[in-house]
């Protein structure tokens, strides 16, 4: 009888962890499941002479070319809205198709080589587009005649594939799904490190060592928070940079907010009195919590990176984040900072239980 | 103000009736000059720049471990029972400033003599310096404040303020490069708004908290 009170009262959850289970659980499954939009992976050849009839070998990726080979048209495109179209398209499976085009020996601008960006489009399947799909040398005999097999409109009634799908990005592919792991870590730690800046203030004014408890709990949790989001980072910058670190400044910078809050933890193990151990704890957190601001905010603002919204690279409010994208990344957001809060929670109590015995 | 000074005095008494402190420091600046000159056997203007910033974080870090260390700790009590916590603190700050600004220009001179000096514009670099030495006493000064209360406090000195000093550093670097004319940026005020920005906070930051910290 005893026993299944207690069960039965542990049960009851406040109504944000069931929220915060509920909204993770649609991310992991939203942001695992969703399919990305069709792209180009590859193009073969990628470099050609001007003046000639060129067949390129393309591969799609998530692509159904089969699916209505009429509906399909391609198009290279040089800047703007200059563009060649292509003369024949043949798809031999969903994944491969080949285009043939007729470069013109001149061109509308005059470069040392020409990169020209290959756009799709498919009736049901929607547009992809490679950028610098192929480079072209000028040709050793031009023909002014051939100028007006430019195009110079838009390319119009491009499609939009019907359904829920994620953008494809060049180089990204499939690690934009990242967005919904990466980015929610870091901004869960930095509320976990603020949520214990203000619990150290409180220990501050008031000296009651139940809150160096509970901003201990929370710097705990958010180093977990900032070491998963460094590893997925990392995992990212492999599949993208081609380097797990490169030393960049946003690397550097979260790297170095860690080394504080390790610092924080170690010096707390080698004093033993624990009201001196609460004072300089309380005393160190907050000065280490005013100096994150500058580190994470506004000095990788001022130097070139490679992140994604840094240096011109989108981010936020980017291309690369559209609204499809955004109804999984702000859950995801929200999701991830309530299981921190949840967990430092649980820290905090299994430590003050651990302190009575 | 008087009180402060006199505990500065004290402080340089102290320090100077060991003969071994301060050349201690000299010797420490040239050794360590030494080996990074030996590993580099030259000096470009934008290694200089970098060397003369990481030999002086470290010889600053030395100087400044014993800040709290060389009174007993009768001694502090007695200050405490005499003092504000903000007089001694000062009086530290002020005491590790002198030490800094001294390091600063026995490094210049090492390296002046040893590879030359690349510095062009020779007034942004001093100023370059003050201010680090100023943000770093500050900030130095509190940590070990809060490192000599533990057991490892050497050790830890190191840890708690090497990653804390790096926003100071970045700054200090790049205006560095502008004062060698390593760098094409022409404009170096947005880092030296931004260096005495990080500055100030660190002065507010350790003003508020240093009493609180102490007392013990």
């Amino acid at each position: 009888m005893m026993q299944e009170s207690t069960t039965n009262s542990s049960f009851r959850l406040a109504a944000w962890k069931w929220a915060a289970m509920i909204i993770l659980i649609f991310v992991f499954i939203a942001g695992w499941i969703v399919p990305l939009k069709p792209g180009i992976i590859k193009v073969t050849p990628d470099r050609a002479v001007a003046g000639e009839m060129i067949v390129v070998d393309v591969v799609g990726y998530n692509s159904f070319y089969l699916t209505d080979t009429t509906k399909l048209r391609a198009w290279l495109r040089l800047a703007g809205d200059t563009v060649i179209q292509a003369h024949h398209i043949q798809a031999w499976d969903d994944r491969n198709l080949a285009a043939s085009f007729y470069i013109p020996s001149v061109f509308p601008v005059r470069q040392e080589a020409y990169p020209l960006t290959l756009v799709l489009d498919h009736g049901s399947e929607g547009t992809s587009i490679l950028p610098n799909a192929i480079f072209i040398t000028p040709a050793s005999e031009q023909d002014t005649a051939e100028m007006k097999l430019w195009f110079r409109d838009k390319i119009e009634h491009v499609h939009e594939k019907a359904g829920i799908q994620y953008p494809f990005r060049n180089i990204l592919s499939e690690t934009i799904r990242n967005t919904y792991f990466h980015v929610p870590m870091w901004f869960c730690m930095i509320i976990l490190f603020g949520v214990s800046a203000w619990y150290s203030l409180q220990y501050y004014r008031n000296g009651d060592i139940d809150f160096d408890r509970r901003s201990v709990a929370f710097i705990k949790v958010g180093l977990v928070f900032g070491v998963l989001g460094m590893v997925t980072g990392m995992l990212w910058a492999k599949n993208t940079w081609n380097a797990y670190w490169s030393w960049d400044v946003k690397q550097n910078m979260s790297a170095i907010s860690l080394l504080i809050y390790a610092a924080l933890m170690v010096m707390r193990s080698s004093v033993e009195d624990e009201m001196q151990k609460a004072r300089l704890t309380a005393g160190y957190n907050m000065f280490a919590f005013v100096l994150l601001i500058p580190l994470l905010f506004i000095i990788p603002r001022m130097t070139d990176s490679l992140h994604p919204g840094n240096g011109g690279n989108p981010a936020l409010g980017g291309e690369d984040l559209d609204n499809t994208m955004r109804m999984v990344f702000y859950p995801a957001v929200i999701g991830f900072i309530l299981l921190g809060l949840w967990i430092s929670q649980l820290v905090y109590r299994t430590d003050k239980l651990k302190g009575n015995l | 103000m008087n009180r402060i000074l006199n505990l500065v005095a004290t402080e340089a008494r102290i320090e100077l009736r060991e003969r071994s402190a301060l050349s201690g420091i000299v010797l420490y600046v040239l050794s360590s000059a030494f080996i990074v000159f030996s590993i580099w056997k030259q000096l470009p203007p934008k290694e200089w720049g970098l060397t003369f910033w990481v030999i002086f974080l470290f010889c600053s870090l030395m100087a400044v471990l014993k800040t709290f260390g060389r009174e007993s700790e009768g001694r502090y009590f007695y200050y405490y029972t005499l003092y504000h916590p903000l007089e001694l603190f000062a009086a530290k700050v002020i005491y590790n400033l002198l030490l800094l600004v001294f390091i600063f220009f026995v490094l210049w001179f090492v390296l002046f003599v040893m590879a030359g000096n690349p510095i062009l514009r020779i007034g942004w670099f001093f100023v370059t310096g003050l201010m680090s030495a100023i943000g770093l006493s500050f900030l130095l000064t509190l940590i070990t404040s809060i490192a000599i209360k533990t057991q490892q406090n050497a050790s830890l000195t190191a840890v708690m303020a090497l990653p804390l000093m790096i926003p100071l550093l970045i700054n200090i670097l790049r205006l560095t490069a502008y004062a060698s004319g390593t760098t094409p940026d022409e404009n170096p005020w947005n880092e030296m708004m931004l260096l005495s920005s990080i500055i100030s906070l660190v002065i507010g930051m350790s003003l508020w908290l240093f009493p609180y910290l102490w007392r013990s």
